[in-house]
């Protein structure tokens, strides 16, 4: 700690003018009048900067304290006591200390053997909160609605024990920017919320996209728009995939429609978040968060390094900033650049796809989430009855997996996408066929139920049936 | 000049040229002397290497641009809640939360107000000035009754609200330690905010609790005033709104403590409530009596019924004996009263839907239920029903047998009418052959393994329930 004896010494100002930007707090504030406003303009800056007078002064440092620039009246260190100060260079005298610190070293992730356990029976928020905890979230911020709420009950009941931080937010706004900074300093940490819940913290995931922070987003989406209801929709793809807040965002969505898949996918999200510096979202449905079934765990966890790029607040990783303003328009053309790239590697690198029965498949069903348990149920019927049908279940929803896609659909005679909400997973999929310049063979149709009531299974059979039928005659 | 600020802003338009040696502030605005001030005092309490500072939206938005220590930039109102995540991240960090009054006092309402009562040791520095600077000179949450502004051209009038007094707010709030308000506008008052932004910190570095301080600094550019006539202008015409001084100030010990997160396994493991033995198997075959490949039971009742415990022990039972099995409530307001249901499957392979519209098997605890549920059974199912609360059940199809059991009274017989679920769930593995009564106790003895009298009378239950049945089948239907 510094113990300022220095006040004894009583040291004289000095100016820099070209740093003096006339404000005049210094005039009043010297009981001595040493300082006056100036006569010359300073044709660097356009101020008239003050001028100061040091006969009478007594170096009772009231200007210095007064005056609002860093750089601005200082005190005249002892060596320099008697040199004209006024007309130094100041680029000279400040030096060219540099404000770049050298990039700590980032501390890496540790996978760290798990005993043998057995499967638990939990339910699909259960299983992504524990698969959180196994991927190292000690942090969790959020606010409770249905039907998301078991997983931020289980963090809190859960956290404590590991000596990790559980916050209920005021609100879902709240919770991403408590998000923000926790994960700008470098740790892992979660939310679970449902949709009217995500739509607030749209804005705050496009400040953590632009601020290239991670984080995992648990949306379990219910019945939509506004209040809607808590039973089971996919009526946030389109959010998810092509609205996350304002400005040029993506993040890789995960669908996942089993509570093992709850559990799996929660650490992968927390694996990708932390390798793109961005956050990712998981989406289930209401149904898939609700629901108990066998969950087996993994043999290892994951105990969290700490990211060079963190703004911990330790010495290390003091030169770092986290922020998403560019106010010049090249620097942030050149942000968006990086994000694109950054996308683009997504693409590339993180589609995932679970087809079923899809080799030999002439009709392709495209499903996500619980809907595609109805929909491979609606295969095996199907088989049963003849139709060659197969189940295409994207994992990731963006980057939407094309690549796994394109192959099958080249030999389907046609599509039907299932779905428990409006059409956006066939937004998605028209939009991923579009950017491939494919055009599907066949008709491509669908089962859409909304409100809350999922496709059932007879209805996808019935569909797929009526449509080889009709491609038969 | 104070070493917490960087010698050269490189942030500050690449610090080229005198950009790269000056602030961004207009002449005379309050800004730079508070900068300066937090630097001063984060110098002075050694804590430079330490320090996160959040950056709000607003003119101070830059504010990383000049202060050499971690920083962070938040979106607009939401600084308190960054320095937050910042904090618990990492409870030795100093956090210090800067805000304007707009980002304060308006759009950011609710996040200080929770950070405040939470109360962990922060610094949360406020700068108001009456007026938005950034957007150009509108209506601030604290601009003055009848200051003209470009969203109060005629002056701020009733229908655009009263000033507020956030000083006085916070104040009063049980979460912080100390709060003052203070100005810059004389040599006195820059003293006494200096102390004050210094104490407010000092509060954390001692892990102490949280300080909120209040500064009154002048926009000269938005008051279209000189810098002194600014002073002024704050001295004659804030001052009286806004009276300076220590609106709260506590004496307290230090309190705030977080572990460090725990990535041990072992512990890890039991938290998570990881079992290492296998669960023992009881069943030799699939109950193929009842379906090939999917067996699907519904349970309804009211909420407290315990239809959704006795469904999760249907479930793990199956998932004991090593098929798939999945369990879904129907949850939300229903679940908080009013009914309940509850839907199972046990798959030979994957269970498919997890709904069960068509049940093999449905077991019913109130008429509404029953009613409701008993025309959706698939024939050749079954139905089991409590005949303590429901007298004449629903002529359903011949094929469907149909067991009216008192599930109620023979709970109460017991001599605790809440285990008339287990009652049930006894009636239904006699009813049903699902799976062995062992298989059943078994997962029961997993669920309830903490409580042991809980246990015995659970046992005692699921056996009456089961002679229950055996006892008193009666067919309704024929």
């Amino acid at each position: 700690m510094v113990t300022s004896n220095v006040k004894k010494v009583k040291p004289k100002p000095f100016l820099f003018p070209h740093l003096c930007k006339a404000c005049g707090r210094c005039i009043d504030a010297c009981p001595k009048h040493c300082i006056v406003f100036g006569t010359e303009i300073d044709p660097a800056t356009g101020f008239t900067p003050v001028t100061v007078d040091l006969e009478v002064c007594n170096g009772c440092g009231l200007c210095i304290t007064a005056c609002p620039e860093p750089h601005g009246l200082l005190a005249t260190p002892p060596e320099l006591e008697g040199t004209d100060m006024v007309v130094s260079d100041p680029f000279t005298y400040f030096g060219e200390r540099a404000q770049t610190r050298p990039a700590p070293a980032a501390i890496p992730d540790q996978l760290v053997p798990l005993p043998a356990l057995q499967p638990m029976v939990v339910k699909g928020n259960h299983a992504a909160a524990i698969g959180a905890l196994l991927a190292g979230c000690r942090h969790f911020f959020g606010y409770p609605i249905t039907p998301s709420t078991e997983g931020a009950e289980l963090m809190a009941r859960l956290l404590p024990k590991l000596d990790g931080v559980f916050v209920q937010a005021v609100s879902e706004t709240a919770t991403v920017n408590m998000m923000y900074g926790c994960s700008g300093a470098g740790l892992r940490c979660m939310t679970f919320t449902s949709s009217p819940g995500f739509s607030l913290m749209l804005e705050g995931i496009s400040y953590m996209v632009g601020s290239h922070i991670p984080g995992v987003f648990v949306n379990v989406m219910r019945g939509g728009p506004g209040l809607g209801n808590i039973a089971p929709e996919q009526s946030d793809i389109k959010l998810v995939c092509r609205g996350l807040g304002h400005g040029n965002t993506h993040a890789i969505v995960l669908a996942p429609s089993t509570p093992q898949e709850m559990l799996d996918l929660s650490m992968t999200a927390f694996d990708l978040a932390f390798r793109y510096r961005n956050p990712v979202i998981i989406v289930g449905d209401g149904y898939l968060g609700q629901m108990t079934g066998r969950v087996t765990l993994p043999d290892h966890l994951v105990r969290p390094g700490l990211p060079d790029w963190a703004v911990y607040g330790d010495a290390d990783h003091r030169g770092n900033v986290i922020t998403s303003i560019d106010l010049n328009e090249p620097d942030l053309e050149e942000r968006n650049e990086r994000l694109n790239a950054k996308y683009d590697r997504m693409t590339q690198h993180e589609q995932r796809a679970d087809p079923f029965h899809c080799d030999d498949a002439e009709w392709i069903i495209v499903a996500c989430n619980t809907p595609a348990r109805m929909a491979k149920g609606a295969v095996r019927a199907l088989r049963e009855r003849g139709v060659k049908a197969g189940l295409f279940r994207p994992v990731t929803l963006w980057p939407f997996p094309i690549d796994a896609l394109t192959p099958i659909m080249a030999r389907a005679k046609g599509t039907v996408v299932v779905e428990a909400g409006p059409g956006q997973l066939e937004d998605e999929l028209r939009l991923a066929l579009s950017h491939a310049g494919l055009v599907p063979r066949g008709p491509l149709a669908h089962v859409r139920r909304l409100g809350g009531i999922l496709p059932s299974l007879q209805h996808i059979v019935d569909t797929v049936h009526a449509l080889a039928e009709a491609h038969h005659e | 000049m104070s070493s917490v600020f960087y010698q050269k802003f490189e942030r500050h338009a690449h610090g080229e040229g005198l950009k790269g040696l000056s602030t961004h502030y207009c002449p005379g605005c309050g800004h730079g002397l508070v900068h300066k001030f937090l630097a001063e005092a984060i110098d002075e309490l050694g804590v430079q290497d330490r320090t996160v500072a959040i950056s709000p939206v607003g003119c101070a938005v830059f504010m990383y641009y000049y202060l050499d220590v971690g920083n962070s930039q938040a979106a607009h109102g939401r600084a308190p809640a960054v320095a937050l995540g910042h904090k618990v991240a990492n409870p030795r960090s100093i956090v210090i939360s800067y805000q304007g009054d707009g980002d304060l006092a308006a759009i950011g309402l609710a996040e200080i107000i929770q950070a405040a009562q939470m109360g962990l040791p922060m610094t949360f520095v406020f700068i108001n000035n009456a007026i938005y600077g950034m957007t150009g000179g509108q209506m601030a949450p604290t601009t003055l009754m009848g200051q003209r502004t470009t969203t109060t051209p005629d002056g701020r009038g009733r229908l655009m609200g009263q000033p507020l007094r956030m000083a006085e707010t916070i104040g009063q709030m049980d979460g912080p330690m100390y709060v003052e308000r203070v100005a810059l506008f004389d040599n006195k008052q820059r003293t006494r905010a200096k102390k004050a932004i210094l104490k407010a910190l000092r509060l954390q570095v001692e892990n102490r609790g949280l300080g909120f301080v209040e500064v009154l600094a002048e926009c000269p550019t938005h008051l279209h005033m000189t810098p002194l006539e600014t002073e002024e202008w704050v001295r004659d015409e804030m001052v009286p709104m806004f009276p300076l001084g220590v609106k709260k100030d506590l004496d307290i010990e230090p309190w705030f403590d977080l572990g460090t997160p725990s990535f041990e396994p072992d512990r890890v493991s039991s938290v998570i409530g990881g079992g290492t033995e296998a669960p023992e198997r009881f069943g030799t075959r699939f109950p193929t009596h009842i379906h090939l490949e999917d067996v699907a039971i519904k349970f309804a009742g009211a909420g407290g019924d315990g239809a959704q415990t006795i469904a999760l022990l249907t479930t793990r039972t199956a998932i004991n004996e090593g098929y798939d099995s999945t369990y879904i409530p129907s949850y939300g307001p229903e679940s908080r009263g009013g009914t309940s249901y509850a839907d199972v499957h046990i798959a030979a392979g994957d269970v498919l839907s997890p709904a069960c519209p068509e049940p093999h098997i449905l077991v019913a605890f109130n008429a509404p239920s029953i009613d409701k549920f008993g025309p959706t059974v698939q024939p050749g199912g079954a139905v089991l029903y409590d005949s303590t609360v429901i007298s004449t059940p629903p002529s359903l199809d011949p094929s469907i047998r149909v067991y009216g059991v008192p599930f109620t009274q023979i709970a109460t017989d017991l001599g605790k009418r809440m285990v008339k679920n287990v009652v049930a769930l006894g009636a239904l593995r006699a009813a049903s052959d699902l799976f062995p009564r062992e298989s059943f106790l078994g997962a029961m003895r997993e669920t309830l393994q903490k409580d042991c009298a809980m246990l015995e009378l659970n046992e005692e239950a699921f056996t009456w329930g089961e002679r229950s049945l055996g006892e008193m089948t009666s067919p309704a239907s024929g």
